[in-house]
């Protein structure tokens, strides 16, 4: 059980909806549509942000220095104003969704992955590694995660991947429980006794007949920790022990723009409002799937009708 | 648990309580930005520590006029001579009492002076002494004769370091300090509150102020916020970008020069074209009234223009990016690895707007034809660059805030330019043999010497990158009369505010 | 920051807790799992520079460095070091901070009675807050105040907390005047950062309240119950809401050990005196002792709070009391 890295894809038992009707489930609830074509914004802006406007996010021009915004008189970059260091805000908010989007989406990913799988393992082994695996996920749970930053960070060095392995080491445990006890439940249930009987391989057990029944709730998790990371990765960098400069991130922006927060207002609200949209918008699109990915639920959108967040 | 206690006690204090920070006559609250770990007067030199302790709860022998141009002037010690080359005599107030109600005679300034140099504490005042080899003796009650291995003409000086307790105090930490000093440590709650109340038998005049209180916040806008809304009556240190009222807030130079500490031994560094091209490529007069407070100079030493030997003719450097980028090639003509990748060090929150200080400062040098990669560091890992032993895997620039309100360049010179020195960049003979120089001597010939070892090490050695001597602002409630001074860092005396 | 942020799924439902024998297990897991986390934290926090060049001044000399590595055992190897303070453990010594020179357990006993208090208010006020709150939501889904609820509790929740404080701050303190900005002392100093905490538990807490309650109201035996005709709202609620509370429960419980573990961001912008402002300077300053206490009186809080939690799963599922 050792070589799984991945939760490979399979076939889920409960049949999936087709793509079309994920679409039409998607459109019927109005503010996951919103939210997943914001998304979209983001991550284009993330893959292509650096390459476009990386040059105009780096210029450093003292005199356009806390330039307010909606003036278009130093071009349209400046659009949301200029920084301390007269950096235009539209293109350093663009080019830093890079480094946060990469930072939260490669905590979660590993996170998830580790979690998951140790979940798996501890959910469908001996107990005595189960054991082990429960009383791991109780060590990190219970490390401080403030710690855990300044050690990775002192020790190694600060870079973007070394604060990812600090948020996912301590995302880790969401996703080993949630697991574990998910598969305690589905493994008692009929179709995966009679897979035993037929005599299927643990491995084709756990890959073909609990992971797809699981995943829907992990995927739902994994939304919402995306915020989570987000938020706990700025404040990290307001407590000092995050990201640091030359590398940008919303979360540095905005603490970096907090002592600005009466004489400049922009530097903190607008990277300030990327954190809040894009995680409001994860909030949304998981209790979109939240729904969706519920067989029991999915009624409620298919009939297109009243909606619920 | 004390929960409901507290939460009762809470409830029962009526909003009337609100914002009532000068609720009683006389008193004063006054918000700090680091809390206090200790309160022993044998580390009254740690600035967060000496804010309340240093001349409130202990005094000295002597102490340095900063607010005119007096000098040492006397406090515990009435007058004092230079006996021999080696002894000093002071002699000590009479009529002097501790809070404890116990009289001062020489034994305690004794006592307090082997306190410090104790294995069983970590006083950091003894560093002051280090290496001196400072014997103390009371000949009489009033009299005290200090002798050192070496001529130590600013002996007067060293005494306004030295804090004195009473004989009885013993060697480890002390959380109940007591003093000679015009207050008494009345309350202490762990992170939330000191209070300072004022005594009835100073041997001095009794100051205005009855009652401190002080509070700890580390946002400086917090700080700022709470002398507007009367929550507090000072706040000695705000962000310059909260100093936006012109009644309320002081400037004032804080004693702190912020430069760039050079390793000579690494190239591209080791090479004095290299090191001016630094120089030359940061436009140093950018930074104030933009990034810097208005009122921020440029620096030519690593000591504030207040110090003695500050030698005015040293010449800043001008910005010129063509200069340096002509003087880097030259030396990459000459093989000088010059395209080495750079790293310099920052600390967050060293001071008001250090990330984007750096920041620029990087900007500037890779303007100039340098590879400079910028590095941000909490405090710890800062130290492991600054001091040594040095990080010499790469070239390494560390930018460092230092501190000397003490007047004489002799508290910071040996160890930042001494080839011994813990943060020294440099091995320089003569740089060495003008701070043994400098230090042994006195008058005038003292003064010439720092002054000359100043332009050496500006424009021969190039030892470092200078950058700014800083200035702090203080907010102060309309109802107080205070001014802050160099020395408001460390050092924050009640008796010094008047009420009105 | 802290721990879990948990999700109605994360139930641990599987284990069915015979009260007396799964306390006594419990016990003994969670002293095994403290076990580790202390052998975790000493050595890996020795790794990050000494503390002696922390606590003395840059130009201090070598020499007093070395006695104040000395004066608190730093000089011996690690693992002597360990095998010290382990001994020292076992006689309920925790050892003296090496900031503060006083016992390390006094400082954190002292800042956890404030963490504790600002849990204990938080807690019940979110509670209370997003029971109501959440029950009124899954019985009117869809109108606008369910609506308005869902999303002002997400915005609330999507928002940096530093960020809400400093804004609190200015718009409360600074611009009306209506409390005091940071600090401790009178009622009015708890409002500001008990707000600030309310937040994201809030609508957390609010969702999950929201989502129980609805497949509660539509699980068969409620709907039985209509059928039959009783139109009694107050009833139907009450045994909605009683189904509707495990995960419920849960949820809460994830959120007080976060809150246990101290609130950093609060707590060091409000001044407030609590756990959380005493880790990260006691991390920052590397002051181990006071780490080592702070991780092991938080996590003998949070290990009480879990008992107390299933206890309260017992009280409400009387399956779960065999």
């Amino acid at each position: 059980m050792s070589d799984i890295t991945a939760p490979a894809p399979a076939a889920p038992n409960p049949a999936p909806p087709a793509k079309s009707s994920i679409l039409r489930m998607l459109w019927a609830d109005k503010f996951a549509t919103v939210a997943v074509v914001f998304l979209g914004l983001v991550l284009l802006c993330a893959i292509f942000g650096p390459l476009l406007l990386g040059d105009a996010a780096g210029g450093q021009n003292l005199r356009a220095r806390n330039a307010p915004p909606f003036s278009l008189e130093r071009g349209w970059l400046y659009i949301l104003g200029g920084d301390a260091l007269g950096r235009p805000l539209l293109p350093r908010i663009v080019v830093a969704a890079q480094n946060t989007i990469a930072i939260a989406a490669g905590a979660v990913a590993a996170s998830f992955v580790i979690g998951a799988a140790l979940g798996l393992i501890a959910g469908y082994s001996r107990r005595i590694w189960s054991e082990v695996i429960m009383r791991l996920a109780d060590v990190i749970m219970s490390f401080p995660s403030l710690l855990l930053a300044v050690i990775v960070l002192y020790v190694l060095a600060p870079s973007v991947l070394n604060l990812v392995l600090v948020l996912a080491i301590t995302r880790i445990p969401i996703y080993l429980r949630t697991t574990r006890a998910e598969v305690l439940e589905v493994r008692e249930r009929m179709f995966v006794q009679a897979a035993q009987v037929l005599g299927a391989s643990t491995f084709r057990i756990v890959f073909r007949h609990i992971l797809p029944v699981i995943l829907p709730t992990l995927l739902t998790i994994a939304t919402l920790d995306f915020a989570f990371v987000m938020l706990a990765e700025s404040a990290l960098s307001f407590l000092g022990i995050g990201i640091q400069p030359p590398e940008i991130t919303w979360g540095l922006m905005v603490s970096q723009g907090r002592q600005y927060l009466t004489s400049a207002w922009w530097l903190a609200f607008w990277p300030g409002l990327a954190i809040i949209l894009t995680t409001m918008s994860l909030n949304l699109l998981s209790s979109w799937m939240r729904i969706a990915l519920d067989p029991t639920q999915r009624w409620r959108l298919e009939l297109g009708g009243r909606v619920n967040g | 648990m004390r929960f409901t206690g507290i939460l009762g006690g809470a409830l029962l204090v009526s909003a009337a309580a609100l914002g009532a920070a000068s609720a009683q006559e006389g008193e004063v609250t006054i918000v700090l930005g680091e809390e206090l770990d200790l309160i022993d007067p044998c580390m009254a030199t740690r600035s967060n520590i000496g804010r309340v302790v240093l001349q409130n709860i202990s005094e000295t022998l002597t102490e340095l006029d900063v607010r005119g141009d007096a000098g040492v002037t006397p406090r515990l010690a009435t007058s004092w001579e230079q006996t021999d080359d080696t002894t000093w005599r002071f002699d000590l107030r009479e009529g002097v009492k501790f809070s404890d109600g116990s009289a001062f005679d020489a034994g305690d300034v004794v006592h307090s002076f082997e306190r410090t140099q104790s294995g069983e504490n970590t006083c950091e005042i003894s560093r002051y002494y280090d290496g001196m080899g400072i014997e103390m003796t009371a000949v009489d009650d009033t009299t005290l004769e200090v002798t050192s291995e070496d001529p130590q003409p600013i002996m007067p000086l060293l005494m306004s370091l030295l804090t004195v307790v009473p004989s009885e105090t013993g060697m480890e930490f002390t959380r109940d300090p007591i003093g000679t000093g015009p207050y008494t440590l009345a309350e202490w709650n762990p992170g939330q509150n000191i209070r300072l109340e004022r005594r009835d038998d100073y041997w001095g005049e009794a100051p205005e102020v009855t009652a401190a209180e002080y509070v700890f916040r580390s946002d400086a806008a917090v700080r700022a916020a709470m002398v507007e809304t009367g929550e507090a009556d000072i706040a000695p240190s705000i962000s310059a970008l909260e100093a936006t009222s012109d009644t309320l807030d002081k400037s004032y130079p804080n004693s702190e020069t912020v430069y760039l500490r050079i390793d000579h031994e690494v190239a591209p560094m080791d090479d004095e074209r290299v090191r001016r091209a630094l120089n030359l490529a940061i436009d140093r007069e950018a930074f104030i009234g933009t990034i810097l407070a208005d009122g921020t100079e440029v620096a030519t030493a690593i000591v504030p223009p207040t110090t003695i030997g500050w030698n005015a003719d040293v010449e800043q450097w001008p910005y010129d990016p063509e200069q340096a980028q002509t003087l880097l090639d030259e030396a990459a003509a000459d093989g000088v690895p010059v395209d080495t990748e750079i790293s310099l060090i920052g600390r967050t929150g060293n001071f008001p707007g250090a990330t984007e200080t750096y920041e620029a400062i990087a900007g500037m040098l890779n303007d100039a034809g340098f590879n400079v990669a910028l590095q941000m560091v909490e405090v710890a890992e800062h130290e492991q660059y600054y001091s040594k032993p040095y990080v010499q895997d790469r070239p390494i620039l560390v930018g460092a805030q230092h501190d000397n309100s003490r007047g004489d360049p002799v508290f910071s010179m040996f160890w930042k330019y001494d080839s011994e020195g813990r943060q020294s960049g440099i091995a320089d003979e003569r740089v060495d043999q003008l701070i043994d120089d400098a230090s042994a001597a006195t008058g005038d010939e003292r003064t010439a010497l720092w002054s000359e070892l100043f332009a050496y090490l500006h424009d021969e050695v190039v030892a470092d990158a200078l950058l700014f001597h800083m200035v702090g602002f203080a907010r102060v409630a309309e109802d107080i009369d205070y001014t802050p001074t160099i020395a408001t860092n460390s050092q924050l005396q009640l008796a010094e505010i008047g009420l009105n | 920051m802290g721990s879990a942020q948990a999700l109605p799924v994360n139930v641990e439902g599987a284990e069915t807790p015979v009260m007396h024998k799964a306390v006594g297990k419990r016990a003994i897991s969670s002293l095994l799992s403290l076990f580790g986390l202390v052998i975790l934290v000493f050595f890996l926090s020795r790794l990050t520079g000494d503390p002696a060049a922390l606590f003395l001044p840059v130009d201090a000399s070598e020499a007093m460095r070395q006695n104040f590595r000395e004066l608190h055992g730093l000089n011996d190897p690690v693992h002597i070091q360990f095998v010290h303070y382990l001994g020292d453990l076992v006689r309920g010594d925790f050892g003296d901070s090496l900031r503060k020179a006083r016992p390390a357990l006094d400082v954190v006993l002292e800042a956890f009675v404030w963490t504790l208090q600002l849990a204990v208010i938080t807690m019940t006020l979110v509670t209370v807050a997003a029971i109501v709150v959440g029950s009124i939501t899954a019985f009117r889904v869809g109108s606008a105040f369910d609506r308005f609820a869902s999303m002002l509790s997400l915005v609330g929740a999507s928002a940096p907390d530093f960020w809400i404080a400093i804004v609190a701050i200015v718009l409360f303190s600074v611009n009306l005047g209506w409390v005091p900005t940071s600090g401790t002392g009178t009622v009015w100093h708890w409002v500001l950062p008990i707000s600030v905490l309310f937040i994201r538990p809030f609508g957390l807490i609010l969702q999950v309240v929201r989502g129980s309650m609805l497949s509660a109201l539509g699980s068969a035996y409620v709907k039985t119950a209509r059928a039959k005709g009783v139109k009694n709202r107050p009833i139907i609620f009450v045994h909605t809401l009683r189904n509707a509370m495990l995960p419920v429960i849960t949820v809460i419980g994830d959120q007080a050990a976060a809150l246990l573990n101290g609130a950093v961001v609060v707590e060091t912008i409000f001044g407030f005196p609590g756990v959380g402002k005493l880790m990260i300077d006691s991390i920052l300053q590397r002051d181990f002792n006071v780490i080592l206490a702070a991780i092991m009186v938080t996590a003998l809080a949070i290990f009480l709070m879990n008992l107390l939690i299933d206890l309260a799963y017992a009280l409400l599922d009387p399956r779960i009391r065999t």
